[in-house]
């Protein structure tokens, strides 16, 4: 069977700093994957080679068996779609204005939405819920709000695979709990997941798998039950183990929701 | 359709100026004339004939697509910079034009082609030529730093324009040809001929064709370039596009005009304070309201002091100058109008 995204041989350095040294990993079809590791560890660069908009130094990054390279932009665009960690945005653009930008690589030079392209655009404010903010101007939402208009913007692409960039920073209690359970619904409409995330508490009861980065080590791909473990954690976050004295199996799931 | 009203309006209030225009000035041509002239029931006396299809048409022609050049580039350069604070010189090319404008003025004063003036044709060549320099300079390892572009833009400006002083002080007759200089580089928009008119507007056309290909991938780009990159745009390409358009319209506006300045910074402005952010909304309304804009402060600037003229430039300044300090200070929130 074909992996959704794979990773073949992957390296990539930023000047002397390498990255990644032959890294591997496949992810499969509708999978909901945490990207866990300590800051600096190269999660952000994980994804945008993910997306395409970093080219590996040596190696192959496949999307469904082919070279991301190989496929044009507008290509990439209509199948992957990266939430990035900040989006700023000059002018008072609404939001609807902002979501509706998600269908560029639908569109001609000439042409405006099409009625396909105003129904993506619908479904995508629907199922991030925000059909009461389409009309308030992006830049003056909260953090919560905006993490929001952002995901409908990548959903507007229509992807197979929706790339996060720690869509968790900067939310309060309430919009967490929103945030996993709107992942947890988009997984349910096939739309594979792979979120760069630093709370290990969410991850066991929305995401299905987790990718572990740890400094000079290859990365480590498993259930959370097999990866959130303390000796393995203790590596990788270089911090000790009884930091990590949870037990994703018994861990809150029903009470919050989590 | 709101736009398509706010248009219409548009163009209506541009006829009123361009009316306001051909009967005001040092001789006064009743409305009731030109009226009458257009229906060909009476036809112009001799001497009125040349007031308006000599002198004051091509110039109103002239102002309007001055002030449509110079709107539309600053449009151009604010969505490219992503920032409403550029105007259409932001990269360079009041310094190349200024040197140009010098040099024609000093080695080629007799030379004309097609009624452009050797100080016309050199100021275009000027500032397309430096937007040519800014741009490799600016360009590294196949992309291009908008900041780059910026600090390399203003340092090859403030040197041409520098170099330009240099030029004039080498001048002979420097007094005469100095004035001329300074009233053209003040901004005023001379009485061209209808040859010159035509070769500008077709100029003007394309360019603004080029632009309203520009116009939705300007929106996309408003994401960053990162994002815009993502969602399939090349961004590169667009760049150069914008580069390239925004510099033939203030190159185009330079050699009718000058150099006028805040035109091409407040008219975007205003157009958002219609028509919100959306580019492919804001084209139209921009090159519009810019023209009429132009229009009606040329025709102050020929009538306030009449029989003698002030530089469009300096009423600009005058009118201009407040205007966008009031905008700045209403400027609450982060990125507005």
């Amino acid at each position: 069977m074909r992996s959704l995204l794979s990773f073949e041989r992957v390296s990539f350095s930023f000047g002397h700093r390498r990255v990644f040294d032959c890294a591997d990993l496949h992810i499969e079809n509708r999978t909901c994957t945490a990207l866990i590791g300590p800051n600096g560890g190269g999660k952000t660069t994980l994804l945008r080679l993910a997306a395409g908009l970093l080219q590996p130094s040596s190696g192959r990054v496949l999307f469904e068996g082919t070279n991301i390279t190989d496929l044009s932009r507008r290509d990439v665009a209509r199948r992957i779609a990266l939430v990035p960690q900040q989006l700023d945005i000059p002018f008072m653009f609404t939001v609807q204005q902002i979501v509706e930008q998600g269908r560029t690589p639908y569109i001609g030079t000439w042409g405006g939405l099409k009625a396909r392209d105003r129904k993506a655009v619908e479904r995508a404010i629907e199922l991030t819920s925000i059909g009461s903010l389409r009309h308030r101007i992006y830049n003056e939402l909260s953090g919560g709000e905006r993490q929001r208009v952002k995901i409908a913007l990548g959903l507007a692409q229509g992807p197979e695979l929706l790339l996060l960039d720690e869509p968790t920073q900067n939310l309060d209690f309430g919009r967490l709990v929103e945030l996993m359970a709107l992942l947890r619904m988009l997984h349910q409409e096939d739309i594979s997941i792979l979120a760069a995330v630093h709370d290990l508490a969410l991850i066991p009861h929305t995401f299905s798998s987790v990718v572990l980065i740890s400094p000079d080590a290859p990365l480590l791909v498993g259930s959370p039950q097999e990866v959130l473990r303390p000796n393995i954690l203790e590596g990788a976050f270089q911090c000790p183990a009884p930091a990590f004295d949870f037990n994703p199996d018994v861990y809150p799931r029903g009470e919050f929701a989590l | 359709m709101r736009t398509a009203a706010v248009v219409i309006a548009l163009i209506l209030l541009l006829l009123c100026t361009i009316v306001l225009g051909v009967t005001c000035g040092a001789v006064h041509v009743s409305l009731r004339t030109v009226i009458l002239a257009l229906l060909h029931s009476r036809a112009l006396s001799a001497e009125d004939r040349v007031i308006l299809m000599e002198i004051r048409l091509p110039r109103i022609f002239a102002a309007a697509i001055v002030g449509a050049a110079l709107s539309a580039a600053g449009l151009l350069f604010q969505g490219l910079f992503r920032n409403p604070l550029a105007d259409p010189y932001v990269i360079g090319s009041s310094g190349g034009a200024v040197l140009g404008a010098t040099i024609g003025m000093v080695l080629l004063p007799q030379v004309s082609w097609l009624g452009f003036s050797a100080i016309a044709m050199m100021a275009f060549a000027g500032s397309v030529a430096t937007i040519a320099v800014v741009y490799s300079l600016a360009r590294v390892g196949g992309t291009t730093q908008v900041v780059t572009l910026l600090l390399a833009g203003f340092a090859v400006s403030t040197m041409l324009s520098y170099s330009s002083y240099f030029v004039e002080v080498l001048d002979r007759d420097y007094g005469l040809g100095l004035r001329v200089l300074a009233s053209w580089l003040h901004g005023s928009v001379e009485v061209p001929r209808w040859t010159q008119l035509g070769v500008i507007a077709v100029l003007l056309v394309a360019s603004l064709a080029s632009a309203a290909i520009l116009s939705r991938r300007l929106n996309t780009l408003a994401l960053g370039d990162e994002y815009a990159q993502q969602l399939g745009v090349h961004v590169e390409r667009v760049r150069i596009g914008i580069i390239l358009t925004g510099s033939l319209l203030a190159a185009v506006a330079v050699s009718l005009g000058g150099l006028i300045g805040f035109v091409g910074l407040i008219v975007p402005h205003l157009a958002r304070l219609i028509a919100g952010p959306d580019h492919v909304r804001l084209l139209p309304i921009t090159v519009l309201t810019g023209a009429a804009f132009l229009v009606l402060t040329d025709t102050l600037a020929r009538t306030l002091l009449a029989p003698a003229e002030l530089p469009v430039g300096i009423l600009m300044a005058f009118i201009g100058g407040p205007f966008f300090l009031y905008l700045l200070r209403r400027r609450k929130r982060g990125y507005a109008t």
